[in-house]
């Protein structure tokens, strides 16, 4: 019994549906934009912190509800127009799928490295979404559009941090995803399907975000553009990213 | 010397990195500077092409880990030759074509990011470099496609792209992940070893793993290479860059073909994988050729033509035929792109004069007024009839019992001729009575496909694959036993029949039909303009989801 309650209230932090929606609530609720990077940071840590003191026994049950709940955020995904939003279902359907590696019994230090690296694309985008705010009031796509016209870089960097999120190469969770299709696909198959579906659904909300929000023609307002310190800052933590993930690969792979 | 092949591949990345770097400095000059880059990996590929061609070992190169190695063999440095080449006319077209465009050295950008993932594709020496680099190729492409971010259309359709080259990573992914679990190596030369020496030594769910890798590998092809049902972005990502439609459809398109043949060891143990492969191809060259045929659009037209060609690549590769394949894809390319890049300029011309000449062709498909000499058309039809009947004869009586089925291909490329020759017979036939130019026109082409086949297929051959056991395993696998290689023969002739006596009883009858043909006509013709339905079920499919998900969140108040 305590073994399912350890797994429950890790559940809480490395989502299983429904204790996953405890930290889509709260991400609603929390309006500063420190305090949600913090949870995005700290939320899958706590997760493992807990299963890493307590060690429980896994029962087979919670494989099969880990994929489940980050197929259904990721599935949920697709119709969210509100960037903080989808982050938070992003980040939903990702950490979801850290109980695989857990399972597996990946070492401690490596489950900490992916959960930060699946986290990291993440913080940039609470960063840019309360840069959208500031800017129009709002961060919804579809509701002003064609950002690539009326701030350019601003757009560039928004683009490229939503790629880094949804896995796409060379940013860490790629590898990682790739190594938990490879550590699944001889033992169980469907798991590594189900991997890739969910991964296919990314890819479909994170370009059905960039088009609601970069394409059209130039807005009405006079917005200014990401000053030339904000780009640094973003490109300096993307190409980070980017070594990080190469470096990965080297020790995953 | 080899070794260069390294900087080969990275010069791109280096040119995309300088643009993004410098755009605000040199302004326009960085065009300049892309293209100077790209014409100095491609004298280098040249080089390096010539030392393959002289004979130098297959070597591979590492880039500092084992996931990230080069591989120098003949399929890898001629296609990055083919690569660079394409990509640097598209280059230099796009230097003028794209002046006016607001982000100007974004384009160069991408277009530099696109070359080097397709280099980095086809010289990939592990599966890791390979599965990346064919993910990049999608990711690249959709922003490509979108580069007039204005444009909801263009971005609408650079997701279908998008979307259908996500589905097709998956089985590259999944028999990537197969593989390493075998071999403990993500090496492709060591694995491909591995498999020539023991084909049988590990199974996947009861089947010999070779088969389900081959499987998984045809259907990734198929989506890349705009099979029947994974086609629709083809045609449709028209909203592109001229440009970039260029590149995609004399480059990028054709890494389907790319991949059966870098898997060729695969492929040779692959059971009747091969024989799959082909049923799609011919469906896909059917249908595409079909859809061209109805279209009112120059760029949609040649959208589908390269859907029809893609399916003959397949084909080709379906009947063994592995290194016809290359040819095919080389040449398509060239043809393809240089189609294209002038078609700004036809539209353009046409727009002041049509410059149709209205002569018999014109009365026969424009204003369906029928023709009234026969006897070219008798022997038409006795051609079509007898062609496919001597293959036959001679094949099982004079020849060898298994002679032509092992060798697919030549009969493959007899049936290409006979619709080629059909093809010069009607379209001459319309412009001028003489039979025996008639006759002789159609002797040419069997000439030039023949000699084109043992000549420019015997040196791809013997460049990509010199081990004649291993070319002979090749069409050996794609042997189909004896029955269905009748039957198959059998259908195509029947249809081929069919067809020119449909065309033959239309032709006479001035295409004034009875009203009950001509209903069936018409709605075979709906079939035909709404795409075989594909796209519409593809688009309510897409809304289904977007319900669900939609009425999830509803559901679960949005959390």
């Amino acid at each position: 019994m305590p073994d399912l309650l350890t797994t429950l209230l890790a559940g809480i932090f490395l989502p299983l549906f429904p204790m996953s929606m405890v930290f889509n609530a709260i991400l609603d609720k929390v309006k500063y934009n420190w305090l949600r990077a913090l949870l995005f940071l700290g939320w899958p840590l706590v997760g493992l912190l807990i299963l890493q003191n307590s060690n429980p026994e896994m029962p087979d049950w919670v494989l099969i509800l880990a994929l489940t709940t980050s197929f259904l955020y990721a599935l949920r995904m697709l119709t969210l127009r509100e960037v903080n939003q989808w982050s938070g279902f992003l980040a939903t359907s990702l950490w979801g799928l850290l109980w695989l590696p857990v399972i597996q019994g990946v070492s401690a230090e490596l489950l900490y490295w992916f959960a930060i690296s699946m986290s990291i694309p993440l913080v940039l985008m609470v960063f840019l979404s309360a840069g959208l705010e500031k800017r129009f009031g709002a961060a919804y796509t579809g509701l002003y559009g064609g950002l690539a016209r009326t701030i350019p870089r601003y757009s560039g960097v928004l683009v490229t941090v939503v790629v880094a999120a949804t896995a796409t190469p060379l940013f860490p969770t790629f590898f990682i995803m790739l190594d938990m299709v490879v550590e699944t696909i001889s033992n169980k198959p469907v798991a590594a399907l189900a991997l890739l579906l969910i991964w296919l659904l990314w890819s479909w909300a994170g370009a059905r975000l960039i088009q609601g929000l970069i394409v059209g023609r130039a807005s009405k307002f006079k917005v200014v553009d990401m000053n030339i310190n904000a780009i640094s800052f973003y490109s300096i933590v993307l190409i980070a990213l980017l070594a990080s993930g190469v470096y990965l690969s080297g020790v995953i792979l | 010397m080899e070794r260069l092949i390294i900087v080969v591949a990275v010069l791109p990345l280096i040119s995309a990195l300088l643009i993004q770097l410098f755009a605000g400095r040199i302004g326009r000059g960085i065009a300049r500077l892309s293209v100077v880059f790209t014409t100095l990996s491609f004298i280098l590929s040249c080089v390096l092409l010539a030392l393959a061609l002289m004979g130098s070992e297959i070597q591979t190169f590492s880039l500092g880990s084992s996931v990230s190695v080069l591989l120098f063999d003949p399929l890898s440095i001629l296609l990055a030759t083919i690569i660079l080449g394409i990509s640097l006319i598209v280059h230099l077209y796009s230097v003028r074509y794209m002046a006016e465009e607001a982000a100007y050295g974004q384009f160069f950008v991408l277009l530099d990011l696109m070359t080097a993932a397709l280099l980095f594709m086809v010289l990939a020496g592990d599966l890791i470099t390979l599965v990346i680099s064919w993910y990049l190729v999608g990711i690249v492409l959709y922003f490509l496609l979108g580069q007039d971010t204005r444009s909801q259309t263009a971005y609408r359709f650079a997701f279908w792209t998008l979307i259908t080259y996500r589905i097709g990573d998956i089985p590259l992914i999944l028999a990537a992940a197969l593989l390493y679990n075998a071999y403990d190596t993500w090496s492709l030369t060591v694995i491909f070893d591995a498999i020539m020496a023991n084909p049988d030594a590990h199974q996947v769910l009861g089947l010999p793993l070779t088969q389900v890798v081959a499987g998984l590998i045809g259907l990734s092809a198929f989506a890349r290479s705009a099979q029947f049902l994974l086609h629709t972005w083809l045609p449709y990502t028209m909203d592109g860059p001229t440009p970039v439609s260029a590149l995609m459809h004399a480059g990028i398109v054709n890494a389907g073909g790319f991949l059966i043949n870098r898997f060729a060891p695969v492929f040779i143990h692959s059971g009747d994988v091969l024989n799959w492969i082909f049923i799609v191809g011919l469906v896909t060259a059917i249908f595409g050729s079909l859809l061209m045929l109805t279209q009112n659009d120059i760029k949609k037209a040649l959208g589908y033509s390269t859907m029809g060609q893609m399916g003959f690549m397949i084909m080709e590769c379906g009947v063994g035929a592995f290194s016809l394949a290359i040819y095919h894809m080389f040449a398509h390319g060239i043809f393809k792109g240089t189609m294209f890049l002038s078609a700004g300029g036809v539209i353009n011309q046409a727009r002041q004069d049509d410059g149709v000449p209205k002569d018999e062709l014109y009365t026969f498909a424009v204003e369906k007024q029928p023709n009234k000499a026969s006897q070219p058309w008798l022997l038409m039809a006795a051609v079509t009839l007898a062609v496919p009947l001597v293959i036959l004869i001679f094949s099982h009586l004079l020849i060898s019992q298994d002679y032509f089925h092992k060798q697919g291909a030549i009969v493959l490329l007899f049936f290409g001729w006979v619709t080629g020759a059909q093809l010069i017979f009607a379209t001459y036939r319309m412009r001028a009575q003489n039979i025996w130019r008639l006759v002789g026109l159609s002797i040419l082409s069997l000439l030039v496909v023949v000699l084109g086949y043992v000549f420019i297929s015997h040196a791809f051959d013997l460049f990509l694959y010199p081990d004649p056991e291993f070319r002979a395993q090749l069409y050996q696998a794609a042997t189909i036993d004896i029955l269905r290689f009748d039957v198959l023969v059998a259908f195509v002739a029947l249809t081929v029949v069919l067809g020119w006596v449909i065309t033959y009883f239309g032709e006479r009858s001035g295409y004034h039909r009875r009203q009950k043909s001509k209903r069936l006509w018409l709605n075979f013709y709906a079939l035909i303009s709404r795409e075989f339905y594909v796209t519409d079920i593809y688009t309510r499919l897409t809304r289904l989801i977007l319900s669900i998900s939609s009425r999830l969140n509803v559901w679960l108040r949005w959390i």
